[in-house]
Formats: C-alpha cells, structure tokens, sequence
C-alpha cells in the first residue's frame, strides 16, 4: 500500500491539486539541466513523500540529500536546495556553500523557497555573503493533501507562532492557500470565522480577492459552499484530553508522520527484531478508512468479526467440497483481505498495550473529571502528584492546562506552587516556557470565574454515553465529551454564529460571518441563513462541501468527529478538512516547550 | 458592368497578372516643422517641401513613419530654409510629427533606418550609431554614438539594415554584423574574412535575414568581382560559379528570403535561389547601367529604379514602365511596395485574385455578378434576380469573393459597394457564416481609421493581419495616438491597460506646469477606466519624473499591496508604508519595511531608538521584529526591550545567554559557572524591578543559589554531574551517591515539600537497589502522601515482594488493585477493585470498557502472526 493517498474518493478534485505540485516539483527540476543534486529540508522531505515518489526525481538526474547543518557531499556541479522559508535553514545553506569555497569547488547554487521567497530569509544570505552566488525561485506549495478529506498547510508552528509570538505569517499562508483553491473550486460565498487568527484570515481572503480576484465567469458554481475557520486557541481543552479512537490512539502513542507510522517490525509480525517499517495509514486502506475513527475497543471488535468470519469461511471451504466456482471466488476474493486486518490487529494490538495499562485509565479518569470541573482537590492532587514522580513534562502540561482552562486559572497561591514545583522537578531553564504559557493564556493565575461549566451545559458538551458501539453524538469520541471546536462547526454548519452568539464571546477571539461572492451567486445565498440543512438536501443528490480550517492544528478525534456528523443521516454535507497540522496534545505542546527552552520564543 | 470596367481601366498588365498603383496620400503636406516652429519665414507651402533628392531618407515598414535629415554632401539651393541640418520625422501621409536638431560635427550620416520596434537608427561613417526613440526623436539610450566597428576599420563603406539588426561593409573590405541593435549595449561581431583582393572592388551587398538562415544568425551576400560570396559567421563561400553571372551590380532578396534579385553588369536582371542552385529567369533591360534602387514588389516582381523610369519586371512577358518626373523611394512591403514621392505616396501590388474576379473585364465569375446583381437591385432592375438566378450554387463563394475584395480596397465607398454586394448575396444564403462581413466591417473600421491622413498608417489588410492588433495599438501609443488606441482596443475587446499606463506616463512628463492636485484628478479619471491597472507603476513613473508628491497621491490607489509598500519606500514614506504593510497581513511585507527603516536609521545618529519607537507603536512590526531578533540580532533585542520598558523580557534574554553559555563551554574550566550566575544574577535583578515578576524573580534566585549549590557539590564530590540538573535531579543523584546529608541540606535548602522529597528518595533508593534503607526510609513516619511512593518506585524497579509490603499499607483501594494489576497479581486486583466498587467509586468502573481485551487480540495476532504482512 502506498503512502500516498488515493483521492479519487474526495468531495473535491484534490487530485488535480496534487498533480499541480508534483508539476510545479518537476518542472523546477527539469528546469535546470543535467546532474543536479537536490538537497531538501528534514520536513519538507517527509511533506514530498505525500505528493510524490522520490524516485521520479531521480529519473531526472536529481541526486536527493536532506539539509543539515554538515557540508554537503556530493559530486554534482549542480546544488538545488529546496527548503522552507524558515532562518535556521538559511544558515545551512550558508555554511554548506562557504565550506566549499575553501575546497575549490565550482558549483552552481539555486535556492528554491517553499512556498515562496521571504525577505527574512534572503537577509539572512545577504549577511552570510552567498545570496550572489544563488539563483533563486519559488516552488509554491501552500497545501497538500494528506487524505482524500484532510488537507495540511504544513505550518509546524503556527500555534505558537499565532499565540505566543505574535507572528501571523502564517495566517496569510492559510489566506493565500485557500484563495489560490478558490481560483480551482470557485469564490467560496459563505464564510463564518472564530478567533484572532481566523477572523484575520477571513479578512485577508477579502483583501485578496479584492486585489486579485477569482474570474467566475466560466466557472459555474463555486464549489465549496461554506468556509468554517477555527483558531485552535478557541478550543485549547479538546487538545490536551487523550484520543481514545483507533487514528487518535496511534498518533498518541505512535505519532503519525505524513500519514504513516513507524513501528518495530516486531510489532508487525515480522521475524527479525530491532527492524523498524514504516505503515502506510490512509483511506486507501478499505479496513483503515472503516475502523479509524472508531473507539479502540469497538475496532477490537470489529477486526475479531472479520478475522473469525474468514475463518469459518476457509473451514467450510476444507471440510466441504461442494462449493460452486463462484462461491470459491468470492472467498478468495475475501482472502485478499487478510493483510489488512493482520496490519490492523498488530496495530490495535500494540496500542492496547498502552491502553490497557492503569495507568492510562487513571489518567482518561482524570481528564473527565476536570472537564466536569468537579473535585479540585483531587485533580489538583493528582498533577502535584505527576509533577513530583517527574513525568514526562508534555504529560504534566497537558493535564495543567485543561485544569488551568477549565477552572479559569488556578488560585495564586496553588499556581505558584506548582510552577515552583515544575521548575525544581523539571529545571528551571522552563522559566520561560511557564512565561509563554502565561502570556498565552493556557496556564495562568485566577482572576475571574469559570465559564466552562456554562459554555459545557449550553453545548451539551458532557453527554452520557449509551451504547458506546452505536453512537448517536460525537461524544462518543472522547466516551462522553464532545469536542468544543465540532460543537461550535455543528451549530456554524446548521445555523450559523448568530444562534450562539452570546455562547461565542465566551470564548477568545471575534467572531465573523460573511458573505461573498460574485453578485450572480449572491441572491442564492441569500436564502441560505435557517434554512441551510434543508436547502442543502433539496437539491437532490447534491452535498454541500463545507471546508472546516483549523489554525493551530487539529487532532485526529476532531477529524473522525466530523466525519461521524457528514455521515449523519439528513446531513447534506461534506466535511473538508484543512490544518496548519495534525496534532496531538505532545505534539501541540513539545515545539513550544522546546522554543522556549531555547530561548526562540 | 459599365461600373467595373474604369477599375480594371486602371490596372497594368504583367505578362498574366494585373497590377495596379493606388494613390494613397497626395499631395504630401510635407510643411517642414521647422519652419512652423521658427515661423521667421513666410511659411509658403514651397518653402518646406522635403525634397528626395537632397535628403537621406527612411520608412518604416507597415506604413511606419518616414525620417529625413538633409544630405550634406549634395549641393543644396537654401531657399528660406534655415541652414542648420534639422532631423525630420513624417508620417507617411506627410504629417510632420517631430523634429529636432542634427547635432553639429558629427561624423557624416551614412544611412538611416527603422528599426522593428520603431526606434529610429541612424549610422555615421564612421561606424558609430545614433538611435531615436519615437515619436518626439530623444536620443537613447545618451546622445553619444555607439560605436559599432574597430577603430582601425576605416569606416563605412556599405550597410544593410533590417528590422533587428544591420551589416557593414567596412572601408577595408570586411564585414561586421550587429543583430541586437536594439538594446542599449549591442555586440558587434565581425564576420569572416570575405578575401576581397587588392585590386578587387565590392560592388554591391545584400543580406539574407536571420529568421530564413538556418543557423539564426544573418548571412551577408557580397558581389566581388566576377563572383558573389556569402559570408556568415564560420566562413566564405562562393556562389553559383557555374551560372556564369559576372559581376552583379545591385542585389536585393525577396520579402521570404528565398530568392535574390541580380542587376548584372550586362543589363540582365536575373532572379536566383539565395543558393544560386539555378537561375530561374532572366530578363535583359535596355540599359547596362545599373538601377539607383531594385525593390520585390510581393514575390512575384522586381522593381528596378532609374532615375524618371521605375520598372516592373515578371517572369514572363514584357515589363511594365512607370514614368516619375520626380525623385521617388521604394519602401518594400510584404504584400506589395510603397512608393513615396515629393509628391505623394503610392501603393504597387499585385491586384488580388477576388478582386480580378469581380472587376475584370469581362468577367462573369460569380463574385462579378453578385456585385453587378447589387447594382441593378439598386437601381430596381429585374435583371439583379436573373443574375442570381445564374450563380445561385456558387454564391458562397460569391459572397465569400465580395467580402475579401472590400478588405483589399483603400477607397471607401468601393469597400461600401463590394460589401453592399455582399449583403446582398447573404440572405440567400443561410449557411453562409455571419461572423464573417462582421469581422471585415471591424477590420475595415480600424484600417480606415488609422488610414486618416491625420494618423498616416497606410496598411494594408494582409500587413495589419500580419502585424496584430495588439501591435498596431502599441504603434498609435507611440505616436501619442492615445485616444485612437484606446478606441480600438475597447472597439477589438483588447485591454485597455496599455493604452492608458502609457497615456498616463506621458501626460505626467507633459504637464510639468500642473499642478499635482489638477493633475491627479485628470489621471485617475482614465486610470479608473481600466479595473485592475497598476497605479503603483504610474506613480513610480511619476516619481521618476520628480514629482514625489503626486507619487505619493496615486500610489494611494494602487489595491496590490505587494506593489505599494516597496514604491512607498522608495518615496520615503516609510509610516505609511509600515501602516500599509500591517494591514496587509503580509508579514513578509512588514519585514521588507522593517528592513528598510532599520538601514535608513542605522547610518544616522541616534538611531535605534527611533527605530524603537517606530516599531513599539505597531504590534505586529514590534512582534516580527522580535521574532527575527532572536535568531542574530540579540544585542539590538536587549536595547529594544531595555529601552521599551519590557525588563521581563531583556531578563529572559539574559536567561537565554547563561544557557548558551552552559551549551559552549570557554576556555574557563572550573569557574564555568561564574559568568553564568552573574547572567542571571542580573536577570533577577531585572525580574524584581516590577511586581508582577516576582515569581519569577525568585526563581532566579533560586536557580543562581541552584548553581552554586551544584558545583560546591562537583568539586566535594570530584565529579561532574550536578551541574545543569534540576533541584529533584541533585536531590536524587545526592541520595543514590549515598550521600544523604548533602540530599536532606538541599532539601532544606530548597524548601522542597515533605511529598515531593518521599518521591524522590523512595525513587533514589529503589534506583539504586537500596531495599533496607527504603523500609527504613517508610518507617521514619507516616508519609504525607501515602505509600504510593514506595508501592511505585517498587514496581518500576521490578521488585515484587517489595511492592506487596507497601500495597498492603495502601488506604485507597483502587489504588491497591491498580498496583495489582500492574504486578500481574490478577485475582488481587480483581478483590480490591469490588472494594472499590463497593465504596462507590464509579470513575474507576466508567472507562473498564477498554480493559480486557487482550487475552482477544493475542490469539488472533498469533493466527495472523504467520502471514507476516502488514
């Protein structure tokens, strides 16, 4: 199975979009003649693997090497770095080009800046004294598909960046790479926004059809019916609880790169040990595409069901021999199967190692108590306790800053403590990073009431959970909370902001709805508001596309929620999803922690 | 058909093909500028007349203009012309456009020519090259002449010139080419060496344009002697040695560059393949003296030149003569040849076959009777039905042949009466395509309209086809045609942009008396014509022509930030651009202004602070600023943060550095710490000026008295594995060396709380295997946490029966069947967790759900385990 999804599947022709880049790619490539080598940033390397094999660059006489901070060895006269447009990597460049100034080597440099070339960046050159010798351009990858749903704009650090920064560049990336589907799918005529970033980016899609509009004379209708933006700041507490579906559970414990996992081959059922393989995960797998947003203890089931009805099959097919020729083909067809599930099984079957544990239990406990905001104490105790064994530092944040948001902020007194005991337990170069968190809200000293408990009751985000393997709500994604962000796109989606606006001001950032679009589409929209779910599914066969954009991330449980809802009955959308990445709490919190203990935030 | 006949009447006969000569502009105008301009004299229409025969002389192609500077070396009669030489621009009906002073001293004018972008070029003898830009004749790219040949070459002894470049024949015999004469910096390139002989002469040259050569680059055609040579870049060649020529006396090669035209020195006029493979037919002229001037007329003629006799010679037949009692000039076109007089200017062509059908004498081809049809309906006739009757299968073509004949036709009402035919033919023909009398109507709109003798572009129908609207607009923008552009443009669909951003450049250098205000209004009245055009170009124009102000007005306009902000920067308003770039949202933007300000201000005194106070303002700036700063500009980081106030901050940075310092130890070894202490000595310092960080001014503290703690302890202990860990770390490393003492001094030190101390110790302890120490450690009192502790750091060590003593002790029954659980002491769990349900602890049972699965999975994994695929 290919790491590169299949999307033949999408709501949109995201084939197109990726063939645009693999285009674009090749072009750079054969753009520059003869024996070239190709030398690619850590990131983007794993992002091209989505797009394209490496192999068909190497077709065109490119050598591939991954940037890093050593010389570059290689016998090419030709030196194509392609990189993201970020300053570390500048210096990389810088240093591979000048250590082979003294070596006499006479080369050719080009510089291709991904997504496009960035005065920060070339000042950089500028100052190391190489920005002459390179030939630069741009390769103008602002977003590539990781599934035949999900999108990614590839911005690591757009949360922090956003939030504690204040650096919006990646704001204007999502603008520009939802304007730039626009001239694709159409000028997507309604928009709703929460939060600093997404209303910002609104706005600058705005500008930007101003400033270069989407010509929609010969393009029918727009596409994409609706645009929903979400900051992930709006809904920091859905992050930091633990992801309990099958997809959630592996980038928990697994972490999931470009669509992959990499596990021992052990695990896999492999012979030799100590082996790691890489396992493709995407909707190309039928199996995958059916148990990935399932609770893990459901695909268990769900896995044994297919696993033991094969069996039985194969027994009949042994013990009797009076199958027709057609029966036997089915089963064999069926029999094709089989490395699916074993993959699955392997994998359920490592992750409930994790899952299984008390410990992990304690700790669902835990988060289910503090999003109830019931027992301070006990909650409180329990991270005092998990500060003091010194768990790993992204567990403890985690767990703190759900407490800190839930509850508000903690009273000073008990914030202080904690912070103390972080820092003694931890060390205290995470000064700044209790700084950061501080500053952006995530963990701080009390000084007002908590909402929570309000916005919860009034978006009936604690449900209980009935019939945890036929579930009618997305709570059954956390086993009885439904996640704040699909609660507010459920209601966005319905009936847009104004139903709760009071709700929204509640929660950081303005809110904005809007309109747009050439005057030919205007009248049609102009029905639109309390009547959206009808009018979607009148159409007969047609599904509205709704395109969900988180900036900041967004965690694989997020994901399998809407899909739970477009597969709703009476639903007449399509969810598409885009993020600046896909997340998990560790993941979310780790460059931060990392930044700041460097002292680059 | 009386109508026809005084057509054709006009119409010569060469051997089968009828030619004809169309007066296009007569008379000339041909008033001199500059006697309007001085107006001393009486201004008689005689006194300016442009003479042939006293001037170097050039046209453009595709009714281009005409250009003129008076030959000094001909003996003049001054009637009240001024005596200095002036340069002369005319459009080809007459008009004069420009003129401006030939500069005095001067090596003499060779030749004069245009080249395809309508620049006028002008070459000196002495090799050197002047070039105009049109329509008001500045010199470009300077006034001084480029030199085109070696100096030690002698100069100029012929050149040909064609629409990108021009070939010299130098003085002594060789020849140079230059094929970009257009940009500002031409590469002459010498071709090879001909081998002319001492005693040999060139009689004459032609050159073979680059796009019909293979090798792209021109070929040059010399006559030598008895024997013509071509000479390109990689050597000679002789040609057509076998054809027996003789000396050839004046050449020319045809519009495709496929034949050559050759006057021979015996009278024959031959015409020969350009690789003089045969010749294919030759004509011998009366007069062995060779013609002034040989032209092409299409492809199917040549045009040879004495003086009062102009020839026109075809493959078969008898020539046809022209008489002119007055010097004329051949202006070659594609499609037939101009022929511009003192008088008037004409067109030769070959007449058009649609046109021969309907006009020719005696012709009853379809086409003549649908136009003879439309006569007598005219005139109410019958007879227009009987006609029609007769071509009614063919009035397709009919039509077809009425259509293409009016686009041939200079005279309006003949294109009047041919499409008049048309139209008539048309409604009994319903699959005739509609488009096309549409599409001609257009096209005949736009030639009569550039046809005016005002505007003096005499094209023809094939020439305009050829040369594109598109071209043709960019002709008028040039010659300040600028409301006619614009009409086409709108009337052909074309964008307007052009148009107007030319309109708009010239009128800024025009109105120079203007006020910017007046000014501004008048321009954004046609800039708003145009959606999307640059106002940041027009206003970077007029920032060129030194009007900052009005730049700064328009600039105003411009919707595409991306092109604002740098021309705001470059107009130094840098608040303005910072502002514009914010709200752009383009941080990329901010950071090129940010970028500019800070060179700016980083030559003046004072600086940074300014550029402190620029950027405080602004959040977004402050922020990107910050961003960058941290990556290789943290002096000017801690200045900014010093100077703003933000003491946290500038703490933090100093935090940073100590780390930094930590990371690349210096040549100091054992006082590493010192200068590290000291950083952050000072950063609590900075941390305690404000209340709102006293926290963190304490841990500072705290962290400096951390470090000092750690290397007293690495040089008691003589080793070096404190410093750069946490409080918890050295309490623990203290514990598992054993060293008690030192643990409980930081302990106490440190004010760490009773809990977190049994965490670290039992974790120590069990680390270390200390088991007797541990349960001692458990006695000492009741701990404040419970056992936990001790149940945990048991089962992380493996320790079973360890373990079982402290679960025991264990008050939370969940607790205790977790830690059942953990040790794989199943049947212990299972008793403790109904404890713990009975206690009525429902959290613990609500997410079981997950539990017990795995006995499942096991032996499916080992049935699948075999196919070892995933």
């Amino acid at each position: 199975m290919a790491q590169i999804p299949n999307l033949d599947n999408s709501p949109l022709n995201l084939t197109a979009l990726r063939e645009q880049s693999q285009k674009d790619l090749l072009n750079i490539v054969k753009s520059i003649r003869g024996k070239k080598c190709l030398v690619i940033d850590p990131k983007l390397a794993g992002t091209l693997s989505l797009i394209l094999q490496t192999s068909v660059l190497k077709e065109y006489g490119a050598e591939l090497r991954i940037l890093s901070a050593d010389p570059l060895q290689t016998e090419c006269p030709k030196v194509v770095y392609l990189v993201r447009s970020q300053p570390n990597y500048m210096k990389f460049v810088a240093n591979q080009i000048k250590s082979d100034e003294p070596k006499g080597l006479q080369r050719e440099y080009f510089l291709y800046f991904v997504p496009r070339r960035i005065v920060a960046c070339e000042k950089i050159l500028e100052e190391e004294k190489v920005h002459q010798k390179l030939t630069i351009g741009e390769y103008p990858l602002y977003l590539v598909p990781l599934d035949e749903d999900v999108l990614s704009f590839e911005l690591d650090y757009s949360l922090q960046e956003c939030l504690i920064e204040g650096d919006t560049s990646s704001v204007w990336h999502v603008a520009k790479a939802i304007h730039k589907l626009e001239f694709a799918f159409g000028v997507i005529p309604n928009i709703r926004a929460k939060g600093v970033a997404s209303s910002k980016a609104a706005e600058l899609l705005n500008n930007m059809q101003l400033e270069d509009p989407v010509n929609m004379d010969n393009m029918g209708m727009p596409e994409i019916d609706t645009l929903i933006l979400l900051d992930r700041e709006v809904d920091m507490v859905t992050p930091m609880c633990s992801q309990l579906t099958y997809e959630g559970l592996l980038d928990e414990m697994l972490e999931i790169h470009n669509g992959t996992v990499e596990v021992d081959s052990s695990i896999m059922g492999a012979q030799q040990d100590g082996k790691k393989v890489k396992v493709p995960l995407n909707s190309s797998d039928k199996l995958y595409k059916e148990i990935r947003d399932l609770n893990l203890h459901v695909v268990v089931q769900v896995v044994r069901q297919k696993a033991t009805s094969i069996q039985q099959d194969y027994a009949e097919v042994k013990s009797t021999n009076t199958q027709s020729v057609s029966e036997l083909k089915d089963f064999v067809k069926r029999l094709h199967s089989l490395p699916e599930i074993a993959r699955h099984v392997n994998l359920a079957q490592h992750l409930q190692s994790f899952a299984a544990k008390p410990s992990f239990h304690a700790r669902v406990e835990i988060e289910q108590i503090i999003l109830e905001v019931e027992n301070y104490e006990m909650c409180f105790e329990y991270i005092e306790d998990i500060i003091q064994k010194q768990e790993p530092i992204e567990t403890v944040l985690r767990l703190l800053v759900l407490f800190s948001l839930t509850n508000a902020g903690l009273p000073k007194k008990n914030f202080d403590y904690l912070r103390r005991e972080i820092l003694h337990s931890y060390g205290f170069e995470h000064m700044s990073l209790l700084y950061n968190l501080e500053k952006a809200g995530l963990v701080k000293r009390q000084e007002s009431r908590s909402n929570w408990v309000g916005i919860s009751r009034a978006l009936q985000l604690i449900v209980d959970i009935k019939d945890p393997e036929k579930p009618d709500d997305i709570s059954y994604i956390f086993s009885g909370y439904a996640p704040l962000s699909i609660r507010l796109v459920q209601h966005a989606v319905r009936s847009g902001w104004r139903s709760i606006e009071e709700l929204l001001k509640l929660l950081p950032g303005p809110h904005l709805d809007l309109k747009r679009g050439a005057s030919s589409i205007s009248s049609s929209s102009e029905v639109l508001p309390g009547s959206v779910g009808q009018q979607s599914t009148d159409r007969v066969g047609h599904r509205s596309l709704v395109l969900v954009v988180f900036i900041g991330g967004v965690t694989s449980a997020e994901i399998a929620a809407l899909r739970f809802l477009s597969a709703q009955e009476g639903m007449g959308y399509d969810f598409l999803v885009a993020t600046t990445k896909v997340i998990t709490g560790n993941t979310l919190l780790r460059p931060i922690i990392a930044s700041s203990k460097e002292g680059m935030i | 058909m009386s109508s026809s006949v005084s057509v054709a009447a006009e119409w010569d006969l060469l051997s089968d093909r009828f030619y004809r000569r169309i007066t296009i502009y007569s008379p000339l105008p041909w008033s001199s500028p500059a006697t309007t301009t001085a107006s001393s004299s009486g201004g008689g229409s005689g006194a300016g007349r442009l003479d042939l025969s006293t001037h170097i002389v050039a046209a453009a192609p595709f009714g281009g203009p005409i250009a003129a500077v008076r030959d000094d070396s001909k003996i003049v009669q001054l009637h009240s012309e001024p005596s200095r030489r002036r340069l002369l621009l005319f459009s080809s009906s007459g008009h004069p456009l420009a003129s401006s002073p030939w500069t005095p001293h001067l090596p003499r004018l060779h030749s004069l020519a245009f080249s395809s972008s309508l620049n006028l070029l002008a070459l000196l003898s002495d090799g050197s090259l002047l070039r105009f830009r049109l329509p008001d004749l500045k010199p470009i790219p300077s006034s001084s002449p480029v030199p085109l040949l070696p100096p030690t070459s002698g100069g100029v002894a012929d050149a040909v010139f064609w629409g990108g470049g021009v070939a010299i024949l130098t003085e002594d015999n060789r020849v140079v080419v230059t094929a970009d004469i257009e940009v500002d910096d031409p590469h002459p390139r010498e071709l090879a060496d001909p081998g002319v002989g001492e005693d040999e002469q060139v009689l004459c040259m032609a050159v073979v344009e680059p796009q019909f050569v293979m090798s792209g680059s021109p070929e040059v055609l010399l006559a030598v002697g008895d024997r013509v040579v071509a000479v390109d870049e990689d050597g000679v060649q002789v040609l057509g040695e076998a054809l027996e020529i003789g000396p050839v006396q004046k050449m020319a090669v045809s519009p495709n560059g496929k034949l050559l035209a050759a006057f021979a020195h015996d009278g024959r006029l031959l015409v020969i393949p350009t690789d003089f493979s045969r010749i294919i037919f030759e004509y011998e002229c009366d007069s062995a003296l060779p013609p002034d001037q040989i032209a092409w007329c299409g492809l199917d003629s040549v045009l040879l030149y004495w003086p009062e006799v102009l020839l026109m010679v075809g493959p078969n037949g008898d020539p046809v003569q022209y008489n002119y009692d007055e010097p004329i000039m051949l202006i070659p076109e594609c499609d037939g040849v101009r022929i511009l007089s003192n008088s008037s200017m004409e067109f030769l062509h070959r007449v058009p076959d649609c046109t021969t059908s309907i006009f020719g004498i005696g012709s009853m081809s379809p086409a003549a009777l649908l136009y003879d049809a439309r006569d007598h309906y005219d005139k109410q006739s019958a007879k227009a039905y009987d006609n029609y009757q007769l071509i009614s299968s063919s009035l397709p073509e009919a039509i077809e042949a009425c259509i293409d004949a009016a686009g041939y036709e200079f005279d309006v009402s003949r294109q009047h009466a041919l499409l008049n035919a048309a139209t008539y033919g048309i409604p009994f023909c319903s699959q005739f395509p509609q488009g096309r009398i549409q599409e001609m109507c257009k096209m005949l709109r736009v030639l009569n309209a550039v046809r005016d003798p005002e505007i003096g572009m005499p094209l023809t129908i094939q020439q305009y086809k050829l040369l594109t609207a598109t071209v043709l607009v960019g002709r008028l923008i040039n010659a300040n045609q600028h409301l006619l552009a614009l009409r086409i443009s709108e009337y052909l669909n074309l964008n307007p942009e052009v148009v107007i951003m030319h309109w708009a450049c010239e009128k800024i250098a025009a109105s120079t008396a203007i006020p910017d205000i007046v000014l501004l209004e008048g321009l954004l009245d046609k800039l708003r014509l145009c959606k999307g055009i640059s106002y940041a170009a027009v206003a970077a124009h007029a920032d060129n022509s030194g009007r900052r102000k009005l730049a700064a007005m328009l600039v105003d306009h411009e919707s595409q930030s991306s092109k604002q902000i740098p021309l705001l920067l470059s107009i130094d308003e840098q608040d303005k651009a910072l502002q514009k770039s914010i709200e752009s949202g383009d941080t990329d933007l901010v950071y090129l202004v940010l970028f500019h300000i800070w060179q700016k201000v980083a030559v003046e005194k004072n600086a940074p602070l300014d550029f402190f106070g620029i950027i405080n303002a602004r959040p977004l700036a402050r922020d990107l600023f910050m961003t960058y700063a941290r990556h290789s500009k943290h002096e000017a980081l801690k200045d900014f943060f010093l100077s703003t106030g933000r003491l946290q901050d500038a703490a933090f940075l100093l935090l940073k550095e100590s780390r930094e310092l930590e990371r690349n130890p210096v040549a100091s070894k054992g006082s590493l710490h010192v200068p590290q202490v000291r950083l952050i000595d000072q950063a609590y310092r900075l941390f305690a000026e404000t209340k709102e960080h006293l926290f963190e001014s304490k841990s500072a503290e705290e962290h400096a008295k951390l470090l000092r703690v750690q290397h007293n302890l690495e040089v008691s202990t003589k080793q070096a594995i404190f410093v750069g860990s946490s409080v918890s770390d050295t309490i623990k490393t203290c514990i598992a060396m054993g060293n008690e003492r030192a643990a409980a001094k930081v302990k106490s030190e440190f004010k760490v709380p009773d809990k977190r101390w049994y965490w670290l110790k039992a974790c120590a302890l069990a680390t270390v295997g200390n088991w007797d120490a541990l349960e001692a450690f458990s006695k000492e009192k009741r701990p404040p946490g419970g056992y936990k502790p001790f149940v945990e750091a048991c089962i992380d060590a493996g320790q079973k029966t360890e373990a079982v003593k402290y679960i025991l002790k264990l008050t939370n029954s969940a607790e205790k069947s977790e830690a059942y659980e953990r040790l794989g002491m199943h049947e212990e769990a299972k008793a403790a967790a109904l404890q713990a349900d009975n206690n009525g602890d429902e959290l613990f049972s609500r997410l079981k759900f997950t539990l017990g699965q795995n006995a499942l999975i096991d032996t499916l994994r080992d049935r699948f385990s075999s196919q070892g695929t995933y």
